[in-house]
């Protein structure tokens, strides 16, 4: 164990600490405010920073600036290399360009109708046009890259001038000129920064540090302040074994001071000579770094033995408040904890066979090869999904900590920083349990048919295109691919704690043991029968399942670009028109402009 | 209604209503609410957003985020709305009340304190009209009733500026004296009302006097 084990894992561990924190508070912010938009208001957005607007425009001056440095550097390393880090180091500027370019004139047209008039706000009706038009402009410059092959120094007029010209020089000065523009519209005087109701959540995370902690009279006193420490320990550690991106092959240099090795490591396959890029099956001998934090052999059975750790907190806080209501939601947790735990472990056990591993990154890999679990599991994912939000004790099933019922149940006599543990804990569960449906189910950090060697569209045997992407590339693809599929997960479990009302205790327990546990027993012997079959069946279902494994992939991927592309189009949608109303006060209102006498601070 | 027997009162069986497996599995009643939660989601944070939303006094009653930011957003209120009282002026700049005491008469509350005054010898209006001294508005006592405005016959009282009573932090800062209810102005900005004042000696009015004649 060398000095870069420990350097690696201190972090990894740093990584998953400040996404967990971050998502946590990310999550206590969109609570407030997103539930709120269900509920046709705004969140709580008082708090606010006022910042003289000579600072703000520096601040916009400096990091347009800076990120036009970054990007021009990036132009002019890749002009040193061989032809096609140049062009896709040109491809990739040129689309940047393109993306700014259209977002710059969406952004001006609105701009010009809210002033009134202009020339772009007249002569495009739609904001979704240019959308439209720009998509179709990124589509021809990657068509033009794919035909240019790289093995020419100078390759034909149109992409020589796009990739070698336009993309590395126009693309910081557009980012340049972008920052100037936004200096002319930013207010005058004082600006407000409220972040959208960030810097709230923020004020009351700190309040909540700086509340009186007390302990109640009679209360015990060690197992008071014990309990917020074992109910938050076990969200923390769990994400140890979770897998944030796939194995990375990193080489440091071998001249022997530390820091300068690290700083020319290089990344990729070095069986050999040096390459960027890695084959597509088999992990380097040497310098393989697993993306997470402890690469156990346990695999999700640590998990499953540190969730039941967290019924202890649970129970200890109950029990130690010395006020029936706690004692009251202490039992109920404890109770719905245990029965849920049952049934969570049993649900999996299907995709354990399916993936015949129990470890997370084998599992991510066979997601990755063959289809994602939710298509091969379909009714574990919703056995899991309900048994990980009553373990979470989360709406529906916040029985435990009923507000209207028991007012706050088991964390009733706590206050300060240890209820700010409580609350913080079941937000890092969420994240918690979000990233092990993905990994289990959504395929972890793979996407669909990018593989570590780069892009491969096929269907079965059939290989229809294949585009090879350095390691450095599919590894940061596949980091950024998890923590979006995490966030995005989180954010399902919130819109279902904002949609269902509270279920009755013995709901809870009936739905546990009378339903989820048979029908988590029922799926292990259907998957047990399918896989059985499927293994008798011979070679050629092997070779339809493979196609159709494939198809699914491509299904997942359809439906995401038409996910993206429809949320774009539906915020550019224009404004819906509103009805007036005929009281003096809107007459008043209308002669003052509006009731928005300042730009609008939500 | 119970059910006598003979083994004495049962309750009366309840029928349970028939649910079909599809409602009692609560899944598709879930896709339905997250459907209706997700359609506000959507359209509340775009609107809010790109600011985009309804506004709140113009377009009330609209479905949509109508919520008053105030202070930075407020709304106006409504045109004949009681506000802080006023004193309306003459044309060369004194009072049009006459010290007649009708508001301070009238007032439920008794918060209006007039000293009447008589006008110097010689004056024209002297043993015709008064002037008020002092005329004190105590606004914490005030109910913003309006009947001073109601009372008073020569339009000299009005509750129009369209402002209300600030939450001051003293009980003193709440007593407007007579130099203050005269320099408030009224919504539409004027100190005057449009009401014409007929002075003694005006030749439209030729009663307007105490000659006897």
């Amino acid at each position: 164990m060398d000095g870069y084990f420990f350097l690696f894992t201190g972090l990894k561990i740093l990584v998953v600490l400040l996404f967990i924190i971050n998502t946590a508070a990310i999550l206590t912010w969109g609570e407030r405010r997103q539930s709120a938009m269900i509920q046709d208001r705004i969140g709580p957005n008082r708090a606010v920073i006022y910042l003289p607007s000579v600072v703000l425009k520096g601040l916009v001056v400096v990091v347009s600036a800076l990120v036009a440095a970054g990007l021009a550097n990036y132009g002019r390393l890749a002009s040193l290399r061989p032809e096609r880090v140049r062009l896709d180091a040109g491809f990739a500027l040129t689309e940047l360009l393109v993306l700014l370019g259209w977002m710059t004139i969406i952004g001006v047209r609105s701009l010009e109708r809210k002033r009134g008039g202009g020339i772009l706000s007249r002569s495009i009706p739609d904001a979704r046009l240019v959308f439209f038009i720009g998509l179709a402009i990124h589509a021809a410059v990657a068509v033009l890259r794919a035909n240019v092959t790289g093995e020419e120094r100078t390759p034909n007029g149109l992409a020589n001038a796009l990739f070698h010209y336009v993309g590395p020089f126009l693309t910081p000065a557009a980012v340049l000129g972008l920052g100037i523009f936004a200096l002319t519209n930013i207010p005058r005087g004082k600006v407000g920064i409220r972040l959208g109701g960030m810097l709230h959540a923020l004020a009351d995370g700190a309040k909540m540090a700086f509340k009186e902690d007390f302990i109640p009279t009679n209360a015990d006193r060690l197992l008071h302040s014990l309990g917020p420490l074992i109910a938050l320990f076990p969200a923390f550690v769990v994400f140890a074994v979770i897998p944030f991106g796939d194995t990375l092959c990193i080489h440091p240099d071998t001249s022997g001071h530390f820091w300068a090795d690290l700083f020319n490591a290089r990344i990729g396959d070095v069986g050999g000579a040096y390459s960027p890029y890695v084959a597509r099956y088999g992990i380097c001998s040497e310098g393989a770094v697993p993306l997470q934090v402890a690469n156990l052999n346990v695999g999700i059975l640590y998990m499953f033995a540190l969730a039941g750790t967290g019924i202890i907190g649970a129970a200890i806080a109950g029990w130690s408040s010395d006020n029936k209501f706690s004692l009251l939601g202490g039992l109920r947790a404890s109770s719905q904890m245990v029965s849920y735990e049952v049934a969570m472990g049993l649900s999996l056990v299907g995709a354990f066979m399916t993936y015949g591993t129990v470890r997370f990154d084998d599992m991510v890999r066979w997601q990755s090869e063959n289809a994602w679990g939710i298509f091969v599991q379909p009714f574990a994912f919703f056995l899991f999904l309900a048994a990980s939000i009553a373990e979470n004790k989360r709406v529906p099933f916040d029985a435990p900590e009923g507000e209207s019922e028991i007012v706050a149940g088991y964390y009733l006599e706590y206050s300060g920083f240890k209820f700010g543990m409580f609350m913080f804990g079941e937000y890092i569960e969420l994240a918690i349990s979000s990233a092990v449906l993905v990994t289990v189910f959504f395929g972890g950090y793979a996407l669909p048919f990018l593989h570590r060697d780069g892009i491969t569209l096929e269907l079965g045997e059939t290989v229809y295109y294949h585009l090879a992407l350095s390691h450095r590339l599919v590894i940061v693809l596949g980091v950024l691919t998890f923590f979006l599929k995490t966030w995005i997960t989180c954010w399902v479990q919130l819109f279902i704690r904002w949609t269902i009302p509270r279920f009755r205790y013995d709901q809870i327990m009936k739905l546990g043991w009378r339903f989820l546990l048979p029908s988590a027993l029922v799926n292990i012997v259907g998957t047990g029968t399918v896989l059985l079959l499927i293994d008798a069946a011979g070679p050629a279902l092997s070779r339809t399942l493979d196609v159709v494994a494939d198809a699914s992939q491509g299904l997942v991927l359809v439906l995401g670009v038409v996910g993206i592309v429809t949320l774009v189009s539906g915020v550019l949608a224009p404004p819906r028109k509103h009805g007036r109303s005929a009281s003096s006060s809107a007459k008043f209102a209308e002669a003052a402009g509006g009731t928005r006498t300042t730009p609008m601070q939500a | 209604m119970a059910i006598e027997t003979s083994k004495g009162i049962i309750g009366k069986p309840v029928p349970r209503p028939y649910r079909p497996p599809s409602t009692q599995a609560f899944i598709p009643e879930i896709m339905k609410g997250m459907r209706v939660t997700m359609k506000h989601f959507f359209r509340n944070t775009k609107e809010v957003a790109l600011s985009q939303r309804p506004d709140p006094t113009m377009e009330s009653l609209e479905e949509g985020v109508t919520t008053v930011s105030y202070p930075e957003q407020k709304r106006p209120y409504p045109e004949r709305f009681r506000g802080l009282h006023r004193l309306t002026l003459r044309e060369d700049g004194s009072p049009r009340c006459v010290a007649c005491l009708c508001c301070s008469t009238a007032c439920p509350a008794q918060c209006i304190h007039i000293v009447p005054a008589e006008y110097a010898e010689g004056d024209k209006r002297r043993g015709y009209e008064r002037f008020p001294d002092q005329f004190v508005i105590d606004e914490l006592r005030c109910i913003f009733c309006g009947f001073c405005v109601e009372a008073c016959p020569c339009d000299a009282i009005r509750m129009d500026t369209g402002q209300h009573a600030a939450p001051y932090d003293s009980r003193d800062q709440f007593i407007f004296r007579k130099d203050l209810l005269m320099a408030a102005k009224g919504r539409d900005g004027s100190r005057q009302s449009e009401n014409p004042r007929h002075e003694p000696g005006d030749p439209t009015h030729p009663g307007v006097d105490r000659e006897h004649h």
